[in-house]
């Protein structure tokens, strides 16, 4: 187990040199001229176009300014992100809690619904609810984050008007901001309670409610799915025949035995869900514009901005391999047959 | 072949999801194929995917018999967008899927044929395209190439690649130990051959069978690259372009919150639908094709 | 599980206040922006959005009286300069500006004349690339750069700098190279006085002749300025918060004039159209940021004002003729050549071509259709607000008979006959400029079959890359001032030094001596005559073609009173001078 993991971690570096090289290699494809766009907006700076190109070195060949991006990474330098406009390293830590929590909003949601609706229409097979959460799977499936966030933008939002888009409204922001209010983790559902600020709590909750909505509608069909296939597997096996005979209750039959064996494999696949969420948060973040690691990501990459656009591709890469490596030991901790060999 | 057709009809009979997913595609085929027809194109255009415009007014209208899906923001006709958008969808999510699935073919069958360093290096470059979720790599790319349909296609391929070469290169590396395959090269057949004689079209099935899952996410992450205003240019008949078009108005005038529903309904439902219909499809054929699921 | 649906469902139902017929807080007033600063340095930063924050915190020499680009009155300084009162000199190239008494800075410590010298000294020397700089070296030490063309700093430059800013006492005494008609105008809106002595203690330049080579374009967060304020101005930097994009200014209570009546100015970028109108009603917010192309969902809205026929500083956008268009790797000539599928590289530089389309143009109908009927044709490329702005000057109108002829004028017949194809391009983002070309295209096309134009929009690196390699044969874009002055439309529109005449490849001798002359002249009817004379040139040669004198309008809440407006303030008329304003 051990070996495992440690052969998974020293592989880390190496992908993440890989995504950094791979971007880079990107980067052929623009001229000087281009990568200069990013600090050169108004017509009236037009002049110093050349002086621009020159003082960021964008004329260097390409590997040599990888060369002087990583040599700065090794000390500890991420680079200044002109989108976010603050150093990237900053504009990480400012990004990704929001983005967490975000992430964290539609994930518990998720297991619950999904784990809920695919037990009951495996129970239920072919009846009602199991026509209807087969529909809601395949709808969410097949709808586009944007379509959905914008219909309930229309609705709750233009008509209802409840659920404004950001993060929490004005007088909220000016409080957590105040000097009274401490932040200790960056999640701010958090913050808020340890800091007994109700009101900053209800206000991010309300902002994400529509958020986290349009995630959990659109990312729960592969859960719902895995749960019903397994749970209609596990079922049909010998033991549940048994304790049924035993005469035990429909019910506990359901929650004890079934169930339980039922949601190893939902357990692996629940934190690639998670990493999935955290890579799938990019479009809701730019529709209703909640200020995450997301957002932030797209307008480096639409604007050009290298170091932003490097940062928090290193950031999803990390994530990424580490999730996909507690995946795996999961897998091997619930899962008895594995732990044997 | 003819047998098999005529069971593959037989199975989808039996379902009504899948007519459902048969009949929908069957309809966006009708009317891609029809367009000349149904909205037709001004004379002297010199690209029929320009949508025409009827004046340069900022404000949308509303659906009236001139323009049945009624304009978008600078009075772009929403209908001939539409019905053009169509071939739109059509082409960007056939040669997507076409082009990921010969690039994941060729890598995943030479990564599983031949092992060793091979492997190593293909599937490490694997892993790498993986490790970004697939949007914000084909946003980086996309932002690199400078916008434009093409460039959105050739990203979206260059993020799908990678899963269909993982689950080739799993059950080659499976197939391959195979007595048939084993016996084969005891005959001297070429490398090339027990390739594509022996092991592929052995593996093929579950391939085509995730591809035609994957058809509607890739019409959805290709429509999102639009609607974020990195696909075709302002104008052009493309669904998630058009969404884009609507994001001004989502709330309407003062008193009438829903004036403007049709720029964000009509082309959302058009997507939707068009992908609800590959996902059906898509679990048709799973259903049938798929051995490992009887 | 079943146990977690009440919760979501008690979240769902959870329903916001009713919006609030009142304002929420009294003294404090909300805008929402488009973008965020950049930078807080005045030395730094050149785009309105940071000088809208700028121009509230620190004081300038002089300010724009009212909505007035010509009256001045003194705002670090105790006195305007002039000839009449002497303290201009009579040949125009001393000024003596007498300080005001008096006045702190944030932090209480009293400003001085050498304070002042300070701030444009540091404006000048600091010299970022793209940044502002050039706006005083030009006119004190009569150069663009602190630098050459490689990059290599001129250390003569300091003491060039220094002999052209003195201080005489409480006076700072200005000694220009030649006169410079506007100079007053430029320090109405750039290098506000600075604290020199809270600079150097935070590790900024101490004014030292030995360490501003050090200091010269440097990286944008090393600048103390960057991110804190020192300075004398209404309101104090409290906050600027990036994450939200966001900055939050509180009023300073000694403030040399009476204080503000607002306490606090919250400025957001709220990128979303839709968020901003909903703030904006729910009371959230007082002012927000709203262009043409949204007024019709504006409208009518409970309690929003919107003030509109504002006249603007800019003009935009304005479509440039390349005349000699670089041809190698070039794909927007099609073939190079005039066969009907091209355009030759000096194509442009036909001047019937040029008027077929300025005759070609729908100017009316520009209007009518994108600024839904406001604004006027231009008549130049000196906007309609500016003192040099003829208003009599004759126009291109659409006539496309006319346009015809000078079609079958062009290149001796050949153009006519053979036809040409070409691509347009505009930077996309912009509806405006996209519109500009296709009435251009449609009205160009039907003019004769054999005429093509590929319209087709750039992003704005491609854009740049092209721009630069003056690969366009027309290329669509804006200019916005930097001060109220005509010289800053004509010399970047017109000389040949300009930059888009540069790129352009157009030069007119004519132009650029009068241009020149006009500069120097003080007597603004003498001035007035020049710059007439310059844009009757213009039209009879068309570089490029104007369409119109943009007017925007303001959106606010009707409780803020007090606004007032005038097109020099940085993102007016949706940013403001914030100390005049109240809300009731």
């Amino acid at each position: 187990m051990l070996r495992f993991v440690g052969k998974r971690l020293a592989l880390l570096p190496l992908v993440m040199l890989g995504v950094t090289v791979l971007l880079f290699a990107l980067l052929q494809f623009l001229t000087p001229e281009m990568r200069a766009a990013l600090y050169v907006k108004d017509p009236r700076q037009l002049a110093a176009l050349e002086a621009i190109i020159q003082k960021h070195h964008l004329r260097d060949p390409l590997p040599i300014q990888y060369w002087s991006w990583l040599k700065q990474v090794l000390v500890g330098d991420l680079g200044y992100s002109e989108t976010a406009k603050m150093p990237v390293a900053d504009a990480i830590r400012a990004f990704f809690p929001a983005t967490l929590e975000l992430t964290f909003a539609a994930f518990f949601p998720i297991l619950f619904i999904g784990v809920w609706l695919g037990t009951k229409s495996a129970v239920h097979k072919d009846k009602f609810v199991d026509h209807f959460s087969r529909f809601v799977a395949i709808t969410g499936y097949s709808l586009p984050s944007f379509v959905l966030g914008l219909l309930l933008l229309m609705i709750f939002y233009g008509k209802m008007k409840m659920f404004a888009p950001g993060r929490y409204s004005l007088d909220v922001d000016l409080l957590v901001h105040s000097d009274e209010f401490r932040h200790v983790t960056g999640l701010l559902l958090v913050d808020s309670v340890l800091n007994w600020k109700w009101s900053v709590f209800w206000d991010v909750a309300k902002h994400l409610v529509l958020p986290s909505a349009t995630l959990v509608y659109i990312s729960m069909a592969l859960l719902l799915r895995i749960t019903r296939s397994s749970m209609l597997e596990e079922l049909g096996k010998d033991y549940v025949r048994t304790a049924r005979a035993k005469g035990l209750s429909e019910r506990a039959v359901i929650n004890k035995h079934a169930r339980a064996n039922a949601l190893i494999p939902v357990v692996t696949l629940s934190s690639l869900l998670f990493v999935g969420l955290l890579g799938g948060v990019v479009i809701t973040e730019t529709v209703f514009d909640y200020p995450g690691i997301g957002r932030w990501g797209v307008n480096a990459a639409q604007q050009l901005d290298i170091p932003g656009v490097l940062g928090s591709a290193l950031l999803s890469s990390l994530l990424f391999v580490v999730a996909n490596m507690l995946a795996d030991v999961a897998y091997a901790l619930v899962d008895p047959r594995i732990r044997v060999q | 072949m003819n047998s098999t057709l005529r069971n593959v009809w037989k199975k989808l009979k039996k379902k009504p999801m899948s007519l459902l997913g048969c009949a929908i595609i069957g309809g966006y085929t009708l009317v891609a194929g029809l367009a000349p027809v149904l909205a037709r194109p001004a004379p002297n255009t010199r690209d029929v995917y320009l949508i025409p415009q009827d004046g340069y007014s900022p404000d949308p209208v509303r659906p009236s018999k001139e323009h049945w899906f009624g304009t978008t923001e600078q009075q772009y006709d929403l209908f001939y967008g539409m019905v053009w958008g169509t071939r739109t969808a059509f082409k960007v999510a056939l040669s997507v899927v076409l082009t990921s699935l010969l690039i994941g073919i060729l890598i995943g069958g030479l990564a599983g044929f031949y092992g060793g360093w091979v492997d190593e290096t293909l599937m490490r470059f694997t892993d790498v395209v993986l490790a970004f979720p697939d949007l914000v790599l084909s946003v980086v790319i996309v932002a690199v190439l400078q916008p434009g349909l093409y460039k959105v296609m050739a990203a979206v391929v260059l993020v799908s690649w990678p899963s269909y070469a993982r689950l080739l290169r799993g059950d080659v590396l499976s197939i391959k130990e195979r007595e048939f395959v084993l016996a084969a090269r005891a005959l001297g057949a070429s490398d090339s051959r027990i390739l594509l004689r022996h092991i592929l079209p052995n593996c093929i099935y579950p391939l085509l069978v995730v591809a035609s899952l994957s058809m509607g996410r890739i019409v959805i992450t290709a429509a999102a690259l639009s609607f974020l205003g990195l696909g075709a240019p302002v104008g052009y008949a493309d669904w998630g372009q058009l969404i884009s078009l609507s994001r001004n108005w989502i709330l309407g005038s003062s008193g009438n919150p829903f004036e403007f529903w049709h720029t964000v309904f009509i082309p959302g439902t058009a997507i939707f639908l068009f992908v609800l219909g590959w996902n059906l499809l898509g679990d048709a054929f799973r259903d049938i094709l798929d051995p490992r699921q009887k | 599980m079943i146990r977690a649906f009440p919760a979501l469902l008690a979240l769902c139902l959870f329903t916001a206040p009713a919006s609030a017929a009142r304002s929420k807080n009294p003294d404090t007033l909300t805008r929402l922006g488009l973008s965020d600063a950049d930078s807080l340095d005045p030395a730094w930063s050149y785009d309105t959005f940071s000088h809208e924050v700028i121009a509230n915190v620190y004081d300038y020499l002089f300010m724009f009286e009212g909505g007035s680009v010509e009256k001045l009155i003194p705002l670090a300084a105790a006195k305007v300069p002039s000839r009449a009162n002497g303290l201009i000199s009579a040949d125009g190239k001393t000024y003596t500006i007498p300080i005001r008494a008096g006045m702190v800075f944030h932090d209480g410590t009293p400003v001085t004349a050498e304070d002042v010298r300070y701030s444009i000294l540091r404006f000048m020397l600091f010299d970022r690339d793209a940044g502002p700089s050039s706006l005083l070296l030009q006119p004190l030490v009569d150069r663009d750069s602190t630098r050459d063309s490689t990059g290599k700093i001129d250390p003569k430059v300091f003491a060039d700098a220094a002999k052209a800013v003195q201080v005489d006492g409480d006076k700072v005494v200005l000694r220009l190279p030649k006169p410079f008609a506007p100079m007053l105008t430029v320090l109405a809106s750039w290098a506000p006085v600075v604290s020199r002595k809270w600079v150097a203690e935070k590790g900024g330049w101490d004014g030292a002749e030995a360490t501003w080579q050090k200091f010269n374009n440097p990286s944008k967060t090393s600048s103390p300025l960057h991110e804190a304020v020192m300075g004398t101005g209404p309101f104090k930097l409290e906050r600027w918060d990036r994450n939200n994009k966001q900055i939050v200014l509180v009023r300073n209570d000694r403030y040399w004039r009476t204080p503000a009546k607002l306490k606090r100015v919250v400025i957001k970028a709220v990128s979303e159209f839709g968020t901003r109108k909903l703030m904006l009603q729910a009371g959230d917010a007082d002012t927000i940021t709203a262009d043409r192309p949204v007024f019709s969902q504006l409208q009518n809205v409970p309690g929003v004002e919107l003030i509109d026929d504002q006249q603007m500083l800019d003009m935009n956008p304005v479509a440039f003729f390349t005349f000699k268009i670089k041809e190698t790797g070039n794909p927007y000539i099609g073939s190079g050549k005039l066969d009907g599928e091209g355009v030759p590289p000096d194509f442009f530089s036909d001047l019937d071509l040029r008027r077929a389309f300025a005759y070609s143009f729908d100017y009316k109908g520009f209007i009518k259709d994108v600024m839904r009927g406001k604004g006027t044709q231009a008549t130049g490329c000196i906007p309609n607000t500016l003192p040099g702005h003829n208003p009599k000057q004759a126009t291109y109108s659409l006539d496309l008979k006319k346009a015809e002829e000078h079609f079958r004028k062009a290149r001796g017949g050949e153009v006519w006959e053979k036809g040409f194809r070409f691509t347009l391009s505009y930077n996309t983002g912009n509806v405006a400029r996209e519109t500009l070309c296709q009435i251009l295209k449609r009205q160009v096309e039907s003019i004769n079959p054999k005429f093509k134009i590929d319209v087709r929009p750039l992003e704005w690196p491609t854009f740049l890359d092209a721009y630069k390699g003056s690969k366009l044969p027309v290329f669509i874009i804006g200019w916005n001032a930097d001060f109220p002055d005509a010289h800053t439309f004509v010399f970047p529109m017109l000389h040949s030094r300009g930059d888009y005449p540069f790129t352009q490849r157009f030069k007119d001798e004519r132009i650029d001596k009068l241009i020149d002359q006009a500069l120097d002249e003080t007597d603004l009817a003498k001035r007035k005559d020049l710059y007439a004379k310059v844009q009757a040139l213009e039209y009879e040669l068309v570089p490029h073609l104007v369409i119109l004198d943009t007017v925007r309008f303001r959106t606010q809440r009707d409780w803020v009173k007090g606004w007032y407006h005038n097109p020099i303030f940085p993102d007016a008329p949706y940013g403001a001078y914030y100390y005049p304003i109240w809300k009731e």
